[in-house]
């Protein structure tokens, strides 16, 4: 068995891949009823299994992506950077916005890792490639092609959330989302784009809607045609990041809310 | 002529049956048993222990599986107790670190939220034991080892069903092992009381607090944002509630609208009153498209869209 800088394959990752593409399915979104998880498990383990974990193509993953993707309702996609923990607790709390990770493909594989080798059992449960290993690993590979489709799937207006607090800039071109999502954005499909730029609460405000990475993220979209608007701390958003705030200065309430009784 | 207006009667009326009863055929009227429960209930458990919580250890989720299942089927499905459970709770049991307990009653999609799946508080459905079942539904029938799919027997049908004595012991088991300060959130624009008796809070976790571990209880009552302010701290069911935890010799105190969770609600009230920031300045909130206005807004222009129908509907 080769050996990784990164963890290994998740124990009972076909129980727990089964789990949640069953709990997907029927518990969540019951009109998807025609999808076979069973099919679906056996497609995303021989994507890996007793392959080379850096020799991983989109090809090895066709079968999977075919299975599992469903369409996204238009005006839903919400794409994001940066802002993993306050984009999915939103997400959870507000049922009119999907990530990639609340589409069956997604919610399958989110926190999980898989990878394969060679020699028996063929998955490698005691280390995977980093990215800075090798490009083509297993998890790599699996989040581009399903970020890309997720991004082809999207229709009406899309949002996005980004983080102004980072010293490195809000949009970065080396992230999948400046990468791959807004390059696989349909302008037949997807009317605007709308951006929504949170700092974190007390955080700095490292950049704001009228930042220089902004502004280059604003010309690449205008360039393909979609139209654009853009907001500083999206209300919604800011009221969530206040519920572990709620006594910062910036999470000050207007009118004092003690009940009268 | 005949024959084809009498199959399409024949055919309406089964139609209309069909949808008056959501299952056709089915003894009971609940819903049936979520398709593959096994699956579902398995995958939950080692997701839990892998990913959501691997603090807790190791678990043996097939034996955790086969302790449930074994607690209702080839059993009258009305006859299942708290108890039967007892060998499923056993296995799955760990733990809940103190000050981590949160209660509460008509608030479950807030609870979850506001939990963050164990990372700011555990709830019931954030335990091994809760979350492997949270929003299933199961039942079995007497002489057979199969689990009933077509339906499953309600409250009003029969209290001693699989669903109900698997809360019922899940949450005695929860309150009993609770520890330091536990909070309690209330809903207090609910018709009826923020704290129900019966309820399982009163009769189930309330009962089942160990006064030696419980250092203080704290109680949140939240008004929904637009909804109505019915009770409050110190008032009907909260007082009752107040002065049963203070009988039993437990430190309470309890806050109104506590701000947090306030700010949970806002989440789709953006707009209200109730949820400006004084940090927010109106105009850079709004871009060229008030994508932010969103839900409160088209509810507003809805709301006066069908007001104006329904007038124009009764001049004519």
């Amino acid at each position: 068995m080769m050996k990784w800088k990164d963890r290994g394959t998740t124990k009972n990752l076909q129980e727990v891949i089964l789990g949640r593409c069953y709990s997907y399915v029927m518990a969540r979104y019951p009109e998807l009823g025609d999808k076979d998880c069973l099919k679906i498990w056996e497609s995303l383990k021989h994507a890996f299994i007793y392959k080379n974990p850096c020799n991983i193509t989109s090809e090895d993953y066709e079968p999977l992506m075919e299975l599992a993707t469903h369409p996204i309702p238009c005006n839903k996609s919400l794409l994001w950077s940066k802002t993993s923990d306050v984009v999915h607790r939103y997400t959870k709390s507000n049922q009119n916005f999907l990530t990639l990770e609340d589409t069956l493909l997604g919610y399958m594989a989110d926190r999980v890792s898989w990878c394969g080798d060679p020699s028996d059992p063929g998955i490698n449960y005691e280390s995977c490639p980093k990215r800075s290993e090798c490009e083509s690993n297993p998890s790599s590979v699996f989040w581009k092609m399903a970020s890309k489709l997720f991004a082809e799937a999207a229709c009406g207006v899309v949002q996005v959330m980004l983080n102004g607090s980072v010293e490195a800039g809000a949009f970065r071109s080396s992230s999948i989302f400046g990468s791959i999502e807004i390059f696989n954005l349909n302008p037949d499909k997807v009317s605007e784009v709308h951006i929504w730029l949170m700092h974190d609460i007390g955080g700095p405000q490292s950049e704001s809607c009228s930042g220089h990475s902004i502004k280059r993220l604003k010309s690449i979209l205008e360039e393909r045609n979609f139209k654009i608007t853009c907001v500083d701390n999206y209300r919604p958003v800011q009221l969530l990041q206040c519920v572990h705030n709620p006594d910062h200065t910036d999470c000050r309430l207007c009118t004092n809310t003690t009940a009268t009784p | 002529m005949m024959k084809s207006l009498f199959s399409s009667v024949v055919l309406v009326s089964v139609l209309f049956m069909n949808s008056f009863s959501e299952v056709q055929g089915g003894k009971w009227k609940g819903e049936g048993t979520t398709q593959n429960l096994e699956s579902i209930v398995i995958g939950r458990c080692y997701d839990y222990i892998r990913i959501v919580n691997p603090a807790v250890g190791e678990k043996n989720c097939s034996a955790i599986w086969e302790a449930f299942k074994n607690a209702f089927i080839n059993k009258d499905p009305c006859n299942i107790l708290p108890d039967d459970y007892e060998l499923f709770i056993n296995l799955s049991f760990h733990t809940i670190p103190p000050n981590k307990s949160l209660f509460w009653e008509n608030n479950q999609l807030l609870v979850n939220s506001f939990a963050g799946r164990g990372r700011r508080y555990m709830s019931l459905a954030d335990t091994l034991f809760g979350f492997v079942a949270d929003y299933l539904t199961w039942c079995g029938q007497a002489n057979s080892t199969g689990l009933d799919y077509e339906s499953c027997p309600t409250m009003e049908e029969c209290e001693n069903n699989a669903v109900e004595s698997f809360w019922r012991k899940a949450s005695a088991t929860y309150a009993q092992h609770s520890s330091g300060v536990i909070h309690v959130l209330l809903n207090g624009s609910v018709v009826g009381g923020a704290y129900p008796e019966p309820g399982f809070f009163a009769d189930y976790e309330i009962p089942n607090l160990q006064k030696d571990k419980v250092s203080r209880i704290v109680i949140w009552v939240v008004d929904d944002i637009e909804g109505p302010d019915i009770e409050s701290c110190g008032t009907h069911t909260v007082k009752i509630l107040e002065n049963r935890l203070k009988t039993l010799g437990y430190d309470v105190t309890c806050t109104d609208n506590y701000k947090s969770v306030m700010f949970l609600l806002c989440l789709d009230y953006p707009d209200d009153s109730k949820c400006a920031l004084s940090s927010s300045a109106p105009a850079t909130q709004r871009g060229p498209i008030s994508s932010d206005r969103g839900g409160s807004w088209n509810k507003l222009m809805f709301v006066s869209f069908v007001g104006f129908l329904f007038r124009f509907a009764l001049l004519y």
